[in-house]
Formats: C-alpha cells, sequence, structure tokens
C-alpha cells in the first residue's frame, strides 16, 4: 500500500493497544498537529484508524491573573499594609492605600475583596485589618499559583477566579487513535511513502505519473500576491449605464460638435443675446473665425422669434440681435446644441413625431472650481417629441428614468428656463440619505425654440449633469479625484465596480 | 438667480396677515417659487427665485404675489394715475446711444427706514437684472421738492426737465456721496461709482445729462446729484429712466411704481416730448393674449371647467374673458408689471402654478419609439472594453489643456507634422492657465496623471480613449475634432515591444491590419518609435517615451506608449 508520508508515519507511530493523541503522535512523528489530524482523518476515511474524541477544558491565567500569582492579590497586600501602618489597630483608609503602593483599578479590587474575605472591616474610612486572617491559607492565592505550575484546582475556587477575569477556560476536543485491525494488516503487509510533488507538470500528467504522486499541501488561507486587471472608468460605467437604461426606454444617441456656433448652442434655444450667462465671463470663446455655413432660412426663423415672437400672440425679446454674434464658435455650455442640431433636421433628416433622443457627452462651463464643479463636465440629456405632450408625460418619463437609479418620491419645483415652458427643477429623495436632493432641470421647449426650428408638435426636455448622479451614487465628496489628470489611481483601481 | 431680502415684518403689514408666522411664510413663499437661502444680519429672509418674475425684487412684489395666492385679491389691478403736471424734454443732443427716458411723479410716499431700504434695494435689482447692469436701462430717483422745473410756454401750468447730452467737461455739479464739484468727465476718473460704471459711457460723444432749471442735476446712467437726493423725510418723488430700449425702461419704471402704490403713494403721469411726438408715461397699457382651453388642458394632461380656468387665471393676478366658439379661447389680460409673458403658453404656466403642478398624476408617454446607441459611441466601449481585457486602467481626463503640457512638456513643436503637433484651437480669454486650448491629442494627459501618480503601485498601465481637437479652418467650426486610443504602459522593463504587443492585440480584436514602420516623434526615442498604420492608413504613433520627457514629468522609469484615431477602427 502507497500512502503520503505523513499518514505512513502516523500509523507507523499508532499503537493498536494503546491510545495515542494528536499531540503526542505529532511529538512522535516530527510533523506539524495540523498536519497529523488531517492523516488522521484521511486514515479513519480508509478504515485503517479509529478515532475517540473527547471534550477536555483547559484554564489558563489571564494577564492580571498572572501578575497576582507573581506578586500577591491586591487584597493581601492591602491587608498586609494595614497591618504594618497600624500594628493591628484600624487606621485611615489613604494611608494604608499609600503604604500598599496598589494603584488605579487594583484599589477598588482590593477594598472589594478585603472585607468579602474577611481581612477585616472598613468603616467610616477606616480600615480594620483582622488580626486573625492568614493571607498564606488564601484559597485564591493558592490556586493561582497552583495554575501557574500547571496543576489542577478545585472547581468553586475556579469560578471565583473566573468571576474575577484571572483564569479564562478552554474548551477543546482531545482526539485520541488507536490502529484498527485493518491497520495492522496493512502495517504487517507493509505500507510505503508515496512521492509527493510541490507542482503539476506538464510530464507528470503525460507520463501518468501524477496518478502515483501526492501534492504538497499549501497554506490556503495565506494572502497571495495582489493581481489586477484593468476596469472602465467609474464615470464611464455611470455614463454607460444612463445609456442603457435610456435606449431600454425607447432613447436614440445623439452625436455632434464640441466647438460650436453660438447659433445652435444658444440662438436656436432662444437664449437673448443680452442674457448674463451669453457673456464672455461664462462661455469658453474660440479664437477662430466664425461659421460660415448655417441655413439661412433657420437664421432668419430664429432672428424673427427673438425680435418679434412666435404666433400671432407672440412678443419678442427687447434685446439687440446680431447675426455676427451667433455665428461666433465657443466651446458648447450644453449638449442642447445637439438637440437643436437634430430637431432642425440638419442632422438626421426631418423628424416625424414620436421621437426620443438622448446624449451623454461633455460641456464646458466658467465655474469656480472646486469638490463638486468641473470646467468640463457630462450632461445628461434626453427629449420626447409627440402630438400633444403634457406636464403629466414629463413627470411620467422621469418617474421612470430616476427609479433605475434608485431615486423615488420625484417633486417638481415650477422654475424658469428662457427655453422651457412650463419648466420645472426636478428633486428626489437620495437612495441612502432619504434628502431631498436636486437631480435636473426639464420642462417642455418654447414655441420659439421649435417653431423656427420647423418642430409643429410638441417636445419636453431635460438634462442633469453626470458627476451630480454618480457623487449621489457613489457618495464621492471630491470628483476631482475621479476625474481630470489629478486623478488618484488607487481610487480608480479600489472603487467597485457598478453592478 | 436673483435674490432678493425681504422683511418678514414688512411682509406680515403688507399682506394684511400679521398672524402668520415665519415658518408659514416660508412655505407659502416656496410654493410661490421662492427658494428661502438664510437670514440677513438684520433678520431678512433672503429669497431666490428664477429671473422671470422680475416684479418680485422687492417686498411690496413678494406681497403683492402672496396676496393673489391667499385669494386676498384677484385679477388684473392698475393703479389710478393723475394728469401730468411735469414734463420730460427729450432734445436733440441726446447721446445716439441712449436714446430713450421715461419716469414718473409720485406724491404721497411714506418712506421709513423699512421702506427706503426697499426702494433702493428694488432699485438695484433692477439695475443688475432687466437693467444688465445699467446698460439697457438705469433709474434715478429724486426728491421733487429740490427740482425747479423750467415753465414751458405752451403749457404755462407745467414743470419741465429736459433729458439731453452735455460734453464730458461740459459742466459741473456735485454727485451723491460727493462735496466735490466735478465734470461728468471727473466723476468717472475720481468717484468710487462713477469708475465703476465708467465702460458704460466711456465711448459716447456727448454724456447723458438731465437739467431742470437750477441745472444739471443726473448723469445716467452712472449717477445722481446730490441735490436730488431722497431721504425718509421725502413726501413728493420724480422717477426718471433711461436706456437703450424704451419697452424694458417703462416696465422697469412699472415695477418701482407699483411697489411705490402698493405704500399708498399717487403715481402722476409724466408727459415725454421726443421730437417726433410726445407721450404719456408710466406705461400702464393692459395688454391681452388669447389662449385656447384645449392647450390648457392638453399641457396639464387634466380636464378643466370653464369657470375653473377663468377662477385660476384671477388668483395668478390675471383677468379672462372667454370667448365662446367653436373653441373656447380666452382673452387673458396681462398687468404691466409682467416683463415675462411673451407668448400664450406663458399663461397656461400660471394657471398651472395655480392649479398646482404637484397635484397633478404621472404617466408615461404612450408612444412608441426604438432605442439605440450612436455608432461612434459603441464602437469607442467596444475598444475600451477590449483594452480593459489588456489589463489597462480605463482614464477620463479633460478636454482643455495647457500650451505647456500639451506641447512643450512633450517636447513638439506647435504645427509641426507629428502626432500632437496641430495647431491649437485656443480658448479666447481663458480664464485659467492650466486651461487655454482643447489638447490636440491624449498622451500629455495620460502622461500627467503617471506624474501625479508616482506614489502609487507599478505597473501602471493607463489607457484612455478621449477626444482630441485642433483649429482647422476648412472645418464648418474651425476646429478638427477626433476621438483617439492612447496608452501607456509605465513599468520598470516596459519596452517598445510590450506596447506593440497591446497595440496588435487590440488591432486582431478588430480585424484590423497593423503595421509598423519606423518613424521619428519628438517624444519617443529615435530608432524605437513606429508610425501606427492601420489598413494601410498612417493614423498615430508607437514607441518608447523619450527620456526628456520622462525625466520633465518626475518619471523614473521607462513608458511605452501608442496614440492612434479611433476611427481606424471602424
Amino acid at each position: 500500500m502507497r500512502l503520503p508520508e505523513s499518514q505512513v508515519a502516523v500509523l507507523n507511530a499508532a499503537s493498536a493497544t494503546d491510545e495515542r493523541t494528536i499531540a503526542q503522535l505529532a511529538e512522535a512523528t516530527d510533523q506539524k498537529p495540523e498536519t497529523v489530524t488531517g492523516a488522521v482523518f484521511d486514515l479513519r476515511d480508509e478504515g485503517l484508524v479509529s478515532v475517540t474524541e473527547t471534550a477536555a477544558e483547559s484554564v489558563e491565567l489571564t494577564d492580571e491573573g498572572v501578575e497576582y500569582a507573581e506578586e500577591d492579590l491586591p487584597e493581601v497586600r492591602l491587608y498586609r499594609a494595614a497591618l504594618d501602618v497600624g500594628d493591628g489597630d484600624a487606621v485611615p483608609m489613604g494611608q494604608v492605600i499609600g503604604a500598599s503602593s496598589l494603584g488605579g483599578p487594583q484599589v477598588d479590587i482590593a477594598l472589594s475583596n478585603f472585607a468579602r474575605k474577611g481581612y477585616g472591616h472598613i468603616d467610616s474610612g477606616e480600615l480594620a485589618p483582622d488580626a486573625g486572617a492568614d493571607p498564606d491559607a488564601d484559597e485564591e492565592a493558592a490556586a493561582l499559583a497552583a495554575l501557574a505550575a500547571g496543576e489542577s484546582v478545585d472547581a468553586d475556587v475556579l469560578d471565583q477566579l473566573e468571576s474575577r477575569q484571572l483564569v479564562v477556560r478552554h474548551e477543546r476536543t482531545i482526539r485520541a487513535v488507536t490502529l484498527t485491525d485493518e491497520g495492522v494488516t496493512a502495517l504487517m503487509e507493509g505500507v510505503e511513502a508515496a512521492e509527493t510533488v510541490d507542482r503539476l507538470t506538464p510530464e507528470l500528467l503525460t507520463s501518468g505519473e501524477w496518478e502515483d504522486v501526492e501534492f504538497t499541501e499549501y497554506n490556503v488561507e495565506a494572502d497571495a500576491p495582489e493581481a489586477r486587471g484593468g476596469k472602465k472608468h467609474i464615470l464611464r460605467q455611470t455614463a454607460d449605464r444612463v445609456k442603457d437604461v435610456l435606449t431600454g426606454m425607447g432613447f436614440a444617441e445623439m452625436e455632434g460638435p464640441h466647438a460650436d456656433a453660438d447659433f445652435w448652442i444658444n440662438d436656436c434655444l432662444f437664449m437673448p443675446q443680452d442674457h448674463p450667462a451669453r457673456t464672455h465671463w461664462d462661455r469658453f470663446a474660440l479664437d477662430v473665425p466664425p461659421m460660415e455655413d448655417i441655413p439661412e432660412d433657420l437664421i432668419d426663423r430664429v432672428r424673427d422669434a427673438h425680435l418679434n415672437g412666435v404666433g400671432e400672440d407672440g412678443d419678442g425679446y427687447h434685446s439687440p440681435w446680431s447675426e455676427d454674434f451667433a455665428r461666433a464658435i465657443a466651446l458648447r455650455g450644453h449638449t442642447t446644441s445637439l438637440s437643436m442640431r437634430y430637431l432642425s433636421g440638419h442632422e438626421v433628416g426631418e423628424l416625424e413625431p414620436p421621437q426620443r433622443y438622448f446624449s451623454v457627452e461633455k460641456v464646458y462651463r466658467n465655474d469656480t472650481l472646486d469638490p463638486t464643479h468641473l470646467l468640463e463636465f457630462y450632461q445628461i440629456e434626453g427629449w420626447v417629441m409627440a402630438e400633444d405632450l403634457s406636464v403629466r408625460d414629463l413627470m411620467g418619463t422621469f418617474e421612470e428614468f430616476y427609479s433605475h437609479f434608485g431615486i423615488t418620491d420625484i417633486q417638481f419645483k415650477p422654475h424658469y428656463n428662457p427655453y422651457t415652458e412650463p419648466s420645472f427643477e426636478l428633486f428626489g429623495r437620495h437612495p441612502e440619505t432619504g434628502e431631498l436632493i436636486e437631480i435636473g432641470n426639464s420642462g417642455m421647449f418654447r414655441e420659439e425654440v421649435l417653431r423656427p426650428l420647423g418642430v409643429k408638435c410638441d417636445v419636453m426636455a431635460w438634462g442633469l449633469a453626470l458627476e451630480r448622479l454618480l457623487m449621489l451614487m457613489y457618495g464621492f465628496d471630491d470628483i476631482r479625484d475621479v476625474h481630470g489628470t489629478l486623478c488618484d489611481l488607487d481610487l480608480l483601481r479600489e472603487t467597485e465596480v457598478l453592478k | 438667480m436673483p435674490v432678493v431680502d425681504v422683511q418678514p415684518d414688512e411682509l406680515r403689514r403688507l399682506t394684511g396677515h400679521e398672524d402668520k408666522s415665519d415658518e408659514e411664510f416660508k412655505d407659502d413663499l416656496f410654493a410661490l417659487g421662492l427658494e428661502f437661502e438664510g437670514v440677513t444680519d438684520d433678520g431678512a429672509f433672503q429669497l431666490e427665485f428664477g429671473p422671470d418674475r422680475l416684479d418680485r425684487l422687492s417686498v411690496e412684489g413678494v406681497a403683492r404675489s402672496l396676496r393673489y395666492q391667499y385669494g386676498d385679491a384677484r385679477g388684473v389691478s392698475v393703479p389710478n394715475t393723475n394728469d401730468p403736471d411735469w414734463t420730460f424734454v427729450v432734445d436733440d443732443e441726446v447721446p445716439d446711444e441712449r436714446p430713450y427716458v421715461t419716469g414718473a411723479v409720485v406724491r404721497g410716499v411714506d418712506l421709513d427706514d423699512a421702506a427706503l431700504d426697499s426702494l433702493i434695494q428694488l432699485q438695484e435689482k433692477l439695475h443688475a437684472t432687466m437693467g444688465r447692469k445699467r446698460a439697457k436701462g438705469a433709474i434715478g430717483i429724486h426728491d421733487l421738492t429740490m427740482l425747479k422745473g423750467d415753465v414751458l410756454s405752451e403749457n404755462a401750468s407745467g414743470n419741465s426737465i429736459t433729458y439731453t447730452g452735455i460734453e464730458p467737461d461740459g459742466d459741473t455739479f456735485v454727485a451723491l456721496d460727493s462735496n466735490d464739484e466735478l465734470t461728468p468727465a471727473e466723476v468717472l476718473e475720481q468717484h468710487d461709482t462713477g469708475r465703476k460704471y465708467a465702460d458704460l459711457v466711456s465711448e459716447y460723444d456727448r454724456y447723458p445729462a438731465i437739467y431742470d432749471e437750477i441745472g444739471l442735476f443726473s448723469f445716467p446712467p452712472v449717477i445722481n446729484g446730490r441735490r436730488t437726493e431722497v431721504s425718509t423725510d421725502s413726501r413728493d418723488l420724480l422717477v426718471e429712466l433711461t436706456g437703450t430700449d424704451q419697452w424694458t425702461i417703462d416696465r422697469m419704471c412699472n415695477i418701482i411704481c407699483y411697489a411705490l402704490a402698493a405704500r399708498g403713494a399717487t403715481i402722476e403721469d409724466v408727459e415725454v416730448q421726443y421730437e417726433e411726438g410726445t407721450v404719456v408715461k408710466p406705461d400702464f397699457e393692459v395688454e391681452t393674449k388669447h389662449v385656447s382651453h384645449d392647450r390648457i388642458e392638453t399641457v396639464l394632461g387634466v380636464e378643466l371647467e370653464m369657470d375653473e380656468v377663468i377662477d385660476l387665471f384671477e388668483r395668478s393676478g390675471l383677468d379672462a374673458d372667454a370667448e365662446l366658439g367653436e373653441e373656447t379661447v380666452y382673452e387673458v389680460s396681462i398687468p404691466p408689471y409682467r416683463v415675462d409673458v411673451l407668448h400664450p403658453l406663458d399663461l397656461v404656466d400660471d394657471v398651472g402654478r395655480a392649479y398646482g403642478f404637484n397635484e397633478l398624476e404621472p404617466r408615461y408617454p404612450d408612444v412608441g419609439t426604438v432605442g439605440q446607441r450612436h455608432e461612434r459611441s459603441r464602437l469607442e466601449d467596444a475598444v475600451r472594453t477590449s483594452l480593459v481585457g489588456l489589463g489597462f486602467e480605463d482614464l477620463l481626463n479633460f478636454h482643455m489643456i495647457s500650451e505647456e503640457e500639451n506641447y512643450a512638456r512633450m517636447d513638439v513643436e506647435v504645427g509641426s507634422e507629428y502626432l500632437g503637433g496641430g495647431e491649437p484651437a485656443s480658448i479666447t480669454e481663458p480664464y485659467s492657465e492650466d486651461y487655454t486650448m482643447l489638447r490636440t491629442w491624449v498622451l500629455p494627459s495620460l502622461t500627467m496623471v503617471l506624474e501625479n501618480n508616482t506614489h502609487r503601485a507599478y505597473p501602471q498601465d493607463l489607457a484612455e480613449i478621449g477626444h482630441a481637437a485642433h483649429r482647422d479652418d476648412d472645418e464648418n467650426t474651425r476646429v478638427a475634432e477626433a476621438r483617439h486610443v492612447a496608452a501607456v504602459l509605465a513599468r520598470h522593463d516596459a519596452t517598445y515591444e510590450d506596447a506593440k504587443a497591446r497595440l496588435a492585440a487590440l488591432c486582431r480584436d478588430f480585424d484590423a491590419e497593423l503595421e509598423t514602420p519606423a518613424t521619428e516623434h519628438p517624444s519617443f526615442i529615435d530608432g524605437r518609435t513606429a508610425a501606427v498604420v492601420i489598413d494601410g492608413e498612417e493614423v498615430g504613433v508607437v514607441g518608447e517615451l523619450h527620456p526628456k520627457v520622462i525625466v520633465d514629468h518626475d518619471l523614473e522609469l521607462p513608458v511605452a506608449a501608442f496614440e492612434f484615431d479611433l476611427s481606424a477602427l471602424a
């Protein structure tokens, strides 16, 4: 019979007549107790040994117990000090404590056990030692000394020591091994140690040698060297989730230029040219010539909307409108420029209702850089085009969208945007903190926006910063840690993936 | 967004709801769209709101809106006005750039400190918003008793003031907060307020000026004279506004008049005598717009009774007359303090607010459409998945960068033919020296990430698929935009081979044929640099970063890298 080396050793060390404990076998075979235990169980499964298990209790002194075993119990030290100081008479407590050199919690321990164990009385702040008490006969002190010497002690005293937290008791199982008849027979027939190998090699597999070898055991609980794969940026993962949700809701993705004419960025949106947001402080104008190719008829209609309004009862803005200003090129401040391009029919052809479109793309704003504001960030933009849309449709769409991110209890605060009416700021309940938080801006595009673009039905739209959604979902408090060249690689590596 | 400071005690007095608590007011104000932002040192609410209802820029306007909300007031209200006694003569010397004037006389005002503060705040807030920092419209308020009108021959009973233009040093007056006789030009140089608004008129040939019989008393839009300064003792006021647009200053004037009338003052018309004719101001004409019952129902998505709609209009401070016909249409009257009603839909919004938008039941729109990702977005996603599979950490950097980082630190010259050497699309007036242009390539960003993470564990294999752009006047937008695939391998034994191996694996994923003929690029080591040629077209570069680039970024280990145009894998 061929058995692993450890089992062969155990089999040889075991006896058919005397029980041997695991500890004894470990010593006899010069193997680790856990190796022997493993071997014993394997041998038992083979039917070569039998194992009996008995529960045993061991007692260990705590650090405090060890200290008292070496230096006397506090109450004994107090008693001896009281005798020294008062020569058998009652003495003020403070004096005794000073003389005993007890400190901290030991004083309380000493006092509470002093009276209990009959070392004397405490009365009106005086301590009267009982001359008849014999500290040398203190059961607890004796028991501590015995335990320190590895001897056993009386159960009652042990309970007392345990209640004083001077000892801890451990329950453990003692396994004793004896050879079975099969074991004896196997030994008589001869047992050889099988070869053990460290690595499974191609040679072992092809030669068939693997059948005769045993594999050395690894410490499978030990730490393995760190392995690292790449992963998608957490903001990309969030963007992908948004794109999944929106495509699932029937939205198609838009695409378009980051640098664009103010015409597409602002004028189509019915933003008056003297609107504060259009001053140079808020936009990133580019040092390039103006855009030449903008459909002339569209320019005329947009200009007319700004100057004269739309419809019989419409009024324009009482602001100047300049074509040169409209043709100037800047980095887009919102991706609504894409919506304008699509709605105008110049991007993918004339659109017939119903339509749903979205984008999750970068926009550029001159804002102060701080933990929650970047000069460039991702904007989620979406719109629905249909006949006779109502505010209720808008509300239903947002409830659906935000529910996919755990944001519920959506509230609509009437708001003002130059390009939508009615307009709403969206608030929702944070999935973790339960706070009511702002989660977007929305509305129905004004007729002054839609009619010049050639859209005759209704369009509702909304926007939201992707970074805001990310911060809500992950609780990041500084967006600069993840977005941009100041990012922390460790943070990116260790951030949990989006499930 | 505008913020207005409102004393809750004033609100109690002006609404007549003396028993309302501060908390009740906060809730009622929120329902109006006025958000409580905090309290000033002297206990006023700071209320923020959208810049549409500029008639709420003072406590009087806020109180008026609350009275409508409470049902204490209904429908359109227009203050009575007395016949004109004063005339504003506009002479032909008026600067062409600022030809318009309007105003009113207000009598019997009772200005305690709170009322005066509110008036000054309203004036400032109107300047900041509708007045476009006084460029479009500026308000001057004067103590009428300090003015001496010229007697007009045509109108023996009346008084007049004259809006004119003068040479920058054509006259002198004592400005507010000053003791010196200064010319308008000196005011622009020496007076704090003058310096602040100097840009508004410094290009003018003639400066705007207003005279009474005594002399120059106002230098709009910069500053008033000290002679006519308003105090708590003032009982009769003259309000004048000048600007670049008549409608705008008329509405600003209306908002001021409504606020003073709310405190019991009487408004008196003035005549404005332009060369082309005389007009009476303030312009309190009530305009009308038409909106159909059907449109209100579709926008709100609920069915409403006609009476209910009319009630909602009146609770919004509007009046509505139903015109019955094939479809019911309301003729809606709009009070002259409203500046936000450009289209009938703005009136539907008022109805919705009065109805309570949050009373509406959400519903998912029952229209079918097909969702899909854009082709470019799908490709980008597929390439990113492959890069991550190859062990790269996916990064996301800013599209804006500095010229120093984009060119100099990579040792690439502006306008060179190398990848990244394209002309910059520069920001005209950059606010930060770190962000002055769009990046022309992505490797500078990745190298900066390496530079900022030298304390983190290596290897650092980083990749980014991102936007890159350079100036190209042949493009309609004058900017050529592309998505680039870029990667760096920073490890103690990084070589050209490591970069090429991963590049080749990526190309295999997309069934693209990769060739790497030797080339030169200043960011890379000569002899260890190749052009990335995909399906026969040169689209990028691969190699080992040059030690001077590595050392300049405070790195102490070799870096292999590649970058190419994403569309090559399409």
